[in-house]
């Protein structure tokens, strides 16, 4: 059971507030569209109604993060989200070509969704021209993926947030301060098994106590690389849903959780931690529930 | 004359393609650092230097070490929270890398970063006593050099905070790091030496290794003193970027051949040559490995 000494930082996009100490605001839960080819807009639209319908019931405040591969798909898919993501609902774009990446923050520049716009991600790989393109268009609020290849344990999560681990001239915190970026969420990378994958749990409690930051990851990806797990196919899904509770069990904030239609596994297995949190985190901290948390709605 | 053997201290540049990192990281998919380590000993090869190192290329040369030794953690700088304990090998995979990529006539260089040096590079918020931070990672050290010695054909100790002052246990803390160590030992200091020379000078190695082109009135400072332990004659500067002619340092070397006659038995750059853009560094080896042979045949 975690309550934090440091102060902690709590941020609003769109009207989601995000961080704090556990048990006061929902985990906030990211879900993934992953375009295959030719985006299907209507089977997204469906999946994110869904998602909300979900959020709107439990109380987990959901954002789409939307996966964008290919430039011919970036005007497209930025197009999509201005016409069909609810005005005060923001959203993330979750972009590894840093070409693309400058791409998108022109078009979403150009649609006036930056401040709706939650950036993913920051991290190593960051180089001059995306260093510019996010100063001139700045998102409200960027992820920063706290991966240091040197070293996966906390320690060295917190190494390259701190000073960028040599392998940048700054720690990453400071690059996104220098950017103009005001609002931050720490990816605590997660990484396979057999390369220290329990270290991204791990360092939630220790970046939370260290910075203060709303801080989660996408441990998912874990089960993803659980190989043995291809042999029990029908708890393989359960387990990738449930990896999620470790985020908020803790101290974690947000937690990625994958494909989007595994909606509705994940939101009601972390609406259920969520009230479990808050109810040692009221009964030993006396912390209350802000009115948005599952243990708000659901009782 | 012996011929002097071109030699390098340690670290040497290389650009780092940290996207392709995190592309490892996106993919889940492992990623090798061995392309590093070979581009900086290819670069030592073919520039015709006959004791190479591995290039420290994976870290800085004090963060190399902390980072696995047991009781250390990195931070802006390395932070000491509990007794510092050897954690298991933590070079000896890369050294077994090199090995096996250079010629059997190409000489290894093991590099290890002082004890002296990593206690004043660290911040202590465990032991509160230098003394006995500096014997521990002694202690700690000695068992990476104990496998080390298997593998290379030197172990050379970087000592660079010794030029600032030696404590009255240095000479002690290089003893334990080199005691029952059977192949040669080196020890480097760079920076200005020239007060603490006698302390030098008894030091448990083989070889010296100094700055004397940043730094040339070593030679007179060294002038005054017996020396019986072998050279590494530091001829090419590694914090300034303009490159030293051949005849330059062909210059250099006759005059450390005045000064230690027969002694000199390595010729180097000053320093490791991380900071210097690669191209650059590899420059500064060529001209080094040519005046060498002008030299010496």
């Amino acid at each position: 059971m975690f309550s934090f000494t440091k102060n902690q930082e709590i941020l609003e996009i769109s009207g989601i507030k995000i961080g704090g100490q556990p048990g006061i605001y929902p985990t906030v839960l990211f879900g993934g569209l992953f375009f295959r080819g030719e985006p299907n807009f209507q089977n997204a639209k469906q999946q994110i109604d869904n998602m909300m319908n979900l959020s709107n019931r439990l109380g987990n405040p959901a954002i789409p993060d939307f996966f964008i591969q290919k430039e011919e798909y970036v005007e497209k898919i930025v197009n999509f989200i201005k016409e069909n993501i609810p005005e005060k609902s923001p959203f993330s774009i979750d972009i590894i070509d840093p070409s693309l990446k400058i791409k998108t923050l022109e078009f979403l520049d150009k649609k006036n969704l930056l401040s709706r716009t939650i950036y993913n991600s920051i991290h190593v790989g960051i180089k001059d021209e995306e260093y510019n393109a996010l100063k001139k268009y700045t998102p409200e609020m960027a992820i920063i993926v706290a991966f240091n290849p040197k070293d996966k344990s906390p320690d060295g999560k917190i190494e390259v947030l701190q000073n960028g681990a040599h392998l940048i001239d700054t720690g990453l915190l400071d690059i996104a301060k220098n950017i103009g970026i005001k609002k931050i969420l720490i990816d605590t990378a997660a990484m396979a098994p057999g390369d220290n994958s329990g270290a991204s749990i791990a360092a939630i409690p220790v970046i939370k106590e260290e910075y203060g930051f709303p801080t989660g990851c996408a441990i998912h990806n874990v089960v993803e690389k659980s190989k043995w797990l291809k042999d029990f196919e029908t708890a393989r899904k359960s387990v990738d849903a449930s990896s999620n509770i470790n985020i908020p069990l803790f101290g974690g904030d947000f937690a990625i959780f994958g494909p989007m239609n595994n909606a509705e596994l994940v939101f009601p297995i972390i609406a259920w931690q969520d009230i479990l949190i808050s109810e040692y985190a009221e009964s030993y901290f006396g912390i209350t529930p802000d009115s948005s948390h599952p243990r708000r709605k659901l009782f | 004359m012996e011929k002097a053997k071109p030699s390098v201290i340690g670290s040497y540049p290389l650009i780092i393609d940290n996207m392709e990192l995190m592309n490892a990281y996106f993919n889940q998919t492992s990623f090798s650092w061995d392309k590093y380590i070979k581009s900086a000993v290819d670069d030592m090869i073919n520039s015709g230097i006959e004791m190479i190192s591995d290039g420290q290329t994976r870290d800085s040369f004090v963060n190399i070490f902390t980072r696995k030794l047991k009781g250390c953690r990195i931070r802006d700088r390395t932070e000491i929270i509990d007794n510092i304990q050897y954690n298991g090998p933590i070079t000896i995979e890369d050294q077994k890398y090199v090995r096996r990529l250079i010629p059997k006539e190409i000489k290894l260089i093991g590099v290890i970063t002082g004890p002296y040096t990593l206690m004043k590079s660290s911040v202590d918020l465990f032991y509160k006593d230098e003394k006995k931070v500096a014997y521990d990672f002694a202690y700690a050290l000695k068992n990476e050099i104990q496998i080390l010695q298997s593998y290379v054909d030197m172990i050379s100790i970087d000592e660079p905070f010794f030029s600032m002052g030696i404590p009255e246990y240095g000479n002690e803390l290089i003893k334990i790091l080199t005691n029952d160590i059977n192949c040669p030992t080196r020890l480097h200091v760079c920076g200005d030496i020239s007060k603490v020379i006698p302390d030098i000078l008894d030091m448990p190695v083989d070889i010296l290794s100094h700055e004397f082109k940043a730094s040339p009135k070593l030679f007179d400072a060294f002038a005054q003193y017996d020396v019986t332990k072998d050279i590494c004659l530091g001829c090419v500067q590694s914090d300034n970027i303009r490159i030293e002619s051949v005849d330059e340092i062909k210059e250099h070397i006759k005059k450390g051949i005045d000064i230690f006659n027969g002694k000199i038995t390595q010729i180097a750059p000053d320093c490791g040559q991380r900071l210097l853009p690669r191209d650059l560094a590899f420059q500064k080896l060529k001209n080094l490995v040519k005046a060498g042979e002008e030299i010496y045949g």
